[in-house]
């Protein structure tokens, strides 16, 4: 009797309760009758989802009142791109005169999909901030020509993170790198290609590195299976270089090996060395450096599908969040990424010891010379898995 | 029960035979084989190990809680089952600080000068794994043995006991004979779910050579969107539990028939 007594009395309570949600919601949508649902798709990790509905849909909502962004979030990886395209694609074949997403956040290799499908906006040289897009990133993504088509929002980039108590000159490039490892065994700690994408990162540099041809690999192609063929010493040297390194657990790994001093040295992604430190989970005296030849990294793109129903609220949506007042506050000082565009323009927004921070071990110009695009979808999956055929 | 469980199944099988283009072929197994063998043999033997000896110490451990009655016994029913409730990512998480070289482990017998903390022991591989495996299943066994123990009554091990028999006579002619059966039900719910579980291994020894079929399975996956050699992976993994599996349906239909005729 008593539970009878008691569930009928949660029943009517979330009846209210729905009730009075229902009529909450309708009475808001009553107040502001003219507002503009830009809907908002992005790809990458949940930090993503978080910038859409924490960070730039109440910023952008106080500028424009009438703009409310929805944040739709597909998912981390060229995985969560893909979603996206499949959407716009269908929505291309459905001949709709208008598509359902206004603005999506979007990895390179999606740039090259869309482009070849037509179904993207030539939108970015429209906007006031597009003179301070000087990135090659935002001319071309993975071989193919998008200028116009894409604003990068950031930069992600790895680099190797080394502990100045130990490692009073890192090697400069992969070549010193090898000697230093014999010399040093165990004390470079790396995540493999399973562990994470740091890991991923360092070898694909290591191929770049061996072969000297990042060039074709990444940007121009075309994809030849002699070229892979001819990778079996970089890996085996590879293997050999692998038996001097400890193995960490995983991108947050190599960062944990750091800081608990078990390695002096190892690959990491920007971003999330300056996190970990500002968190406190890392030694502030840890330093980085990008060896010579490079080693990858990537941006992220702002992208206005062909038929968006809302053009004109989605120009304004990517005009806020590529200017520098934006770039300096939520995409260096929150989260920590390299800005979307040049770098140059923030001084003034950003203060100086910040900047001098972010730009002190990895300078704009070790960026512009060393910062490696992700090599093309065929030899990158090649790359992944020759790592497992030579390396036993 | 058919759409929800015997469907997928099925499908996984088929599509391992599926390639790239729709034809129907053994390149994934040939891929398995030349990449993955490796890892296959060293899933078997963390397996085969880890569940051996949370086999021996859940025995241990639930004979002390048949024989002693004391307050310790009393607080250790009540801890053990702590971790059976712990999900295997926080496992995961706390091995890996715990293990680590300079990890709580090393560290603490670095303290007691038992090792030298710049040779510390790596305990990212077979033997880490192993003992996050034991230290997580352990207690999960200890239920189900001690359970059994307990339906044993007392008066066989009190008639054993005055016709002379010592106390290991005890459990090894009567205790554990008895209770074969919730022991070996033990032993294939542990080794089925080591054989199946991925954080645990992701989290520690990922990035290694060789590594456990479910982080070669997620990588397939996540990288190459490769369904073929991942489902040929998971074939594998059916392999390695189909043993025991027959053993649980055999000893179960055995128990229905015995059962059976005492209800006719």
């Amino acid at each position: 009797m008593q539970t009878r007594k008691f569930v009928l009395l949660v029943l009517a309570l979330s009846l209210v309760g729905a009730l009075v949600f229902a009529g909450g919601q309708r009475g808001a949508a009553a107040e502001k009758p003219a507002q503009v649902k830009v809907v908002y798709m992005t790809a990458g990790d949940v930090n993503m989802l978080a910038l859409g509905q924490n960070v730039i849909g109440p910023q952008l909502a106080a500028k424009y009142p009438e703009i409310a962004v929805m944040t739709v979030h597909t998912g981390p990886g060229n995985a969560g791109s893909q979603l996206i395209y499949e959407k716009l694609e269908a929505e291309s074949q459905s001949n709709k005169e208008s598509w359902d997403v206004d603005v999506a956040m979007v990895h390179q290799i999606f740039m090259k999909w869309a482009m070849e499908k037509d179904l993207l906006m030539p939108y970015a040289k429209d906007l006031t901030n597009w003179k301070y897009v000087t990135s090659p990133f935002a001319k071309n993504s993975l071989g193919v020509n998008i200028e116009g088509y894409a604003v990068p929002m950031f930069h992600s980039q790895t680099a190797l993170a080394y502990n100045p108590d130990y490692v009073k000159d890192p090697p400069k490039s992969y070549e010193e790198l090898v000697a230093w490892v014999k010399k040093n065994p165990g004390k470079f700690g790396y995540n493999g290609i399973k562990g994470g994408m740091s890991g991923v990162s360092f070898t694909v540099g290591w191929v770049y590195w061996k072969t000297g041809k990042w060039e074709k690999y990444s940007v121009t192609g075309p994809f030849e299976q002699s070229e892979v063929d001819s990778w079996e010493q970089a890996f085996k040297d590879l293997g050999e270089f692998n038996k001097y390194v400890t193995f960490t657990a995983g991108n947050v790994g190599t960062l944990d090996s750091l800081n608990r001093g078990e390695i002096w040295m190892g690959p990491v992604w920007v971003d999330m060395f300056f996190t970990f430190m500002n968190e406190g989970k890392l030694d502030p005296k840890t330093r980085m450096i990008l060896p010579e030849p490079g080693m990858p990294g990537q941006p992220m793109y702002f992208v206005i599908p062909k038929k968006a129903a809302h053009p004109e609220e989605a120009k304004k949506f990517v005009d806020f969040v590529s200017s520098p007042e934006f770039q300096a506050k939520e995409i260096v000082m929150r989260f920590n990424w390299y800005p979307g565009i040049d770098g140059a323009n923030l001084k003034g927004a950003i203060p100086a010891d910040i900047y001098d921070k972010i730009y002190g071990d990895v300078t704009p110009d070790d960026l512009a010379r060393k910062g490696r695009a992700f090599p093309l979808a065929d030899y990158f999956s090649a790359m992944l898995e020759s790592y497992e055929k030579w390396i036993k | 029960m058919l759409l929800m469980y015997a469907y997928p199944f099925v499908s996984s099988f088929t599509r391992s035979f599926v390639g790239s283009e729709g034809n129907l072929t053994l390149q994934n197994y040939a891929k398995t084989w030349d990449l993955y063998l490796k890892d296959v043999a060293f899933t078997f033997s963390v397996t085969v190990f880890s569940t051996s000896v949370t086999a021996a110490l859940a025995v241990l451990l639930a004979m002390y809680l048949r024989f002693r009655q004391s307050v310790i016994s009393r607080m250790l029913v009540g801890l053990y089952k702590l971790p059976i409730f712990i999900p295997f990512v926080v496992v995961a998480q706390m091995m890996n600080t715990f293990l680590a070289p300079h990890g709580l482990l090393n560290l603490a017998l670095a303290q007691i000068g038992l090792i030298n903390i710049d040779k510390p022991l790596e305990l990212f591989n077979f033997w880490g794994l192993s003992f996050g495996f034991v230290w997580k299943m352990v207690p999960f066994s200890v239920l189900i043995i001690h359970g059994g123990f307990q339906m044993i009554d007392n008066s066989y091990i009190e008639a054993a006991r005055s016709a002379g028999a010592s106390r290991a006579k005890v459990i090894t002619r009567i205790l554990i004979p008895m209770s074969k059966s919730s022991i070996m039900v033990a032993l294939v719910l542990v080794y089925s779910q080591i054989v199946g579980t991925f954080t645990l291994p992701y989290m520690l020894i990922g990035g290694k050579i060789p590594t456990t079929i479910t982080v070669d399975i997620a990588h397939r996956v996540n990288y190459f969107r490769d369904f073929g050699v991942a489902n040929t992976l998971g074939v594998f993994s059916y392999l390695l539990v189909l043993a025991t599996a027959i053993y649980y349906l055999r000893s179960s239909v055995k128990r229905v028939a015995e059962a059976e005729p005492s209800r006719r």
